[in-house]
């Protein structure tokens, strides 16, 4: 039962904690989106959950085992990573960058394997790329791009998927679009999956559940049917806001409401 | 596929200049020969000749060859090992770092070996690393490298290190040609010893490399992305860092620095070929080797006596260097 538990976790880069007293828990099989301000600790959270981060006290672990007694290697079998899209020095093909994920299924000098093959292709088809397979990552819009690591993130085979912020950028075609892929994933294939986002609205309808950050500590932990409340919105992001009923998933959604007396 | 073929010709072409280069490197030089002159020595093994295309050429083309992989992978590393395909031996300082520490063992008359190293090698090596891992330090923000300073602190770090080689050689008054030969380059000296300290070292640290260049092409993607795809970031790193200073410091501990081809040489094979690692160290090593066998074939005819082979590197490195300055985005 693959499991993660975060405990007491503190952590932070150096100058000081970015987060505070952490502690959840993440099921498997189960959708979680963290969602807060920007500097929150939303990032800094994610790479903490990977082991990325030096300065961490508390505990995390993984399947019962403590994430920093793993090797890079053991933990890339179990977690999967989509960062923030960034930009490139190094033009590697589409193919090049879906291969990376299999770097720990090969071996250093290993080439690729029928199982690899196999792999690559079926990630490739969930997410739809087969048509750019030949193209250069920097050559690709944001959409195409995210869709891409995404399928590298897959076919490292893992069953936790974790991803920073992953509709930033994006066209709001594309926004929907990746978040039903990572539905999919889910649902179809048993994904455990942890985003960070800012639009709150996207995610409402894929989420099991929700958690709000606020200056490094967890502020709210729930499904989004209790937690979306004006209340909420007002203390975490500092907006003020009207709830109100999506007309097709029923589920709660904010409203922004234009301050009176400003100009926009 | 479509990109093995061009790996293919561009192998072909690469392996065509290479005996091209060495043919021409024999048969040139202040004693005229022809090609029945080589016949001669390799039927009849006539030693006068064998003197001249063995002991005089061979051995300068074949350590300027190795000079030149040297540097071109060292390069190669360096780009990925910084993110950054602006990156090279010459520019980040490792160069003149490594030249600074051959030249004050000269300076303090050291001269012996411990276990088969030289102790100016070792001298090279340790004021090399130095620099570059000053350069580490003072480049990296929250684990990206930015390029502007890290080429400012390249530069910076190189132009210190050179000052100090220039005040040590003319603490020694009498010594323009030690100065020319150490900060502009040179295979005028070049002899089989020499070769013998750069060839096993070369062919060790590539094959190092090339057992490495997966996780290289997980680290250009930054030490988070390549860490939780599962390469163990801290111990790639610190090999990768080894090694690059090991063949710079190793190539100028024999020839002296010779600026340029570690940047542009796995840059210009970067373009043809793409960013792969597996291919990118072989073929940089090879043009690289290709590249210092023309250019010091140039250095010695060119003009009646020796020119300094880093002027020739800096000549056509130079321009090349700006316009790929201009190119970035």
């Amino acid at each position: 039962m693959a499991l993660i538990e975060v405990k007491d976790l503190s952590a932070g880069y150096g100058n000081g904690d970015v987060l505070e007293n952490i502690s959840f828990s993440l099921k498997a099989g189960e959708f979680l989106s963290i969602l807060g301000r920007n500097g929150s600790g939303k990032s800094t959270l994610i790479k903490a959950l990977q082991g990325l981060l030096k300065n961490v006290s508390g505990q995390i672990t993984v399947d019962g085992e403590d994430i920093l007694s793993l090797k890079a290697r053991q933990l890339a079998k179990k977690i999967a990573y989509v960062p923030q899209i960034f930009s490139f020095s190094f033009e590697f093909s589409v193919m090049e960058t879906i291969l990376m994920g299999r770097y720990i299924h090969q071996g250093r000098l290993g080439s690729i394997s029928s199982s690899d093959s196999r792999m690559v292709e079926e990630v490739i088809s969930l997410t739809q790329i087969d048509h750019l397979k030949d193209k250069k990552i920097a050559h690709l819009s944001g959409g195409e791009r995210q869709r891409v690591f995404i399928a590298r993130a897959l076919a490292q085979d893992t069953p936790f998927l974790f991803l920073d912020e992953p509709s930033s950028h994006l066209d709001i075609s594309y926004q929907v679009e990746i978040y039903q892929i990572l539905k999919h994933l889910q649902e179809e294939k048993g994904k455990t999956i942890l985003t960070t986002e800012h639009n709150i609205n996207l995610v409402i309808p894929y989420s099991q559940r929700l958690m709000f950050l606020k200056e490094g500590k967890i502020s709210a932990l729930g499904e989004p049917e209790k937690l979306i409340t004006k209340e909420n919105i007002k203390d975490v992001f500092d907006a003020d806001v009207e709830i109100r009923e999506n007309i097709h998933s029923k589920l709660p959604e904010i409203s922004l409401i234009p301050k009176k007396g400003e100009k926009s | 596929m479509k990109s093995r073929v061009k790996k293919l010709r561009l192998l072909l072409v690469l392996l065509i200049l290479l005996v091209a280069g060495f043919l021409i490197s024999l048969l040139e030089g202040p004693v005229e020969t022809n090609f029945n002159d080589l016949w001669n020595l390799i039927i009849n093994n006539d030693s006068t000749f064998r003197t001249i295309f063995i002991d005089l050429r061979l051995s300068r083309a074949l350590l300027a060859f190795l000079v030149g992989a040297s540097l071109s992978l060292s390069g190669a590393i360096l780009q990925g090992y910084f993110q950054n395909p602006m990156a090279g031996p010459f520019v980040v300082g490792v160069s003149s770092g490594a030249s600074f520490g051959a030249v004050l063992c000269i300076y303090l008359g050291l001269n012996i070996r411990i276990i088969g190293f030289s102790i100016q090698s070792m001298f090279a090596f340790a004021s090399g690393f130095a620099i570059v891992s000053l350069v580490y330090l003072l480049s990296q923000r929250k684990g990206v490298f930015k390029v502007e300073t890290l080429l400012l602190t390249g530069i910076a770090a190189g132009a210190l290190a050179s000052a100090l080689t220039s005040f040590l050689i003319f603490l020694k008054a009498d010594s323009f040609e030690q100065a020319v030969f150490w900060l502009l380059g040179s295979f005028a000296l070049s002899d089989w010893n020499q070769i013998t300290a750069v060839a096993p070292y070369f062919f060790l640290c590539f094959i190092i490399a090339q057992s490495l260049a997966k996780d290289m092409n997980l680290l250009v993607l930054g030490d988070d992305v390549a860490q939780s795809l599962g390469c163990p970031v801290k111990s790639v790193r610190k090999i990768f860092l080894a090694i690059s200073t090991f063949l710079a410091a190793s190539s100028v501990s024999v020839s002296g620095i010779i600026g340029f081809v570690g940047l542009i040489v796995p840059h210009g094979i970067r373009i043809l070929i793409g960013p792969d690692h597996k291919h990118l160290f072989f073929f940089s090593s090879l043009t690289g080797g290709i590249v210092l066998l023309y250019s010091d074939f140039l250095a010695r005819t060119i003009l009646q006596g020796e020119l300094p082979i880093g002027i020739i590197t800096a000549i056509v490195g130079a321009p090349f260097f700006i316009y790929l300055l201009s190119q970035r985005r």
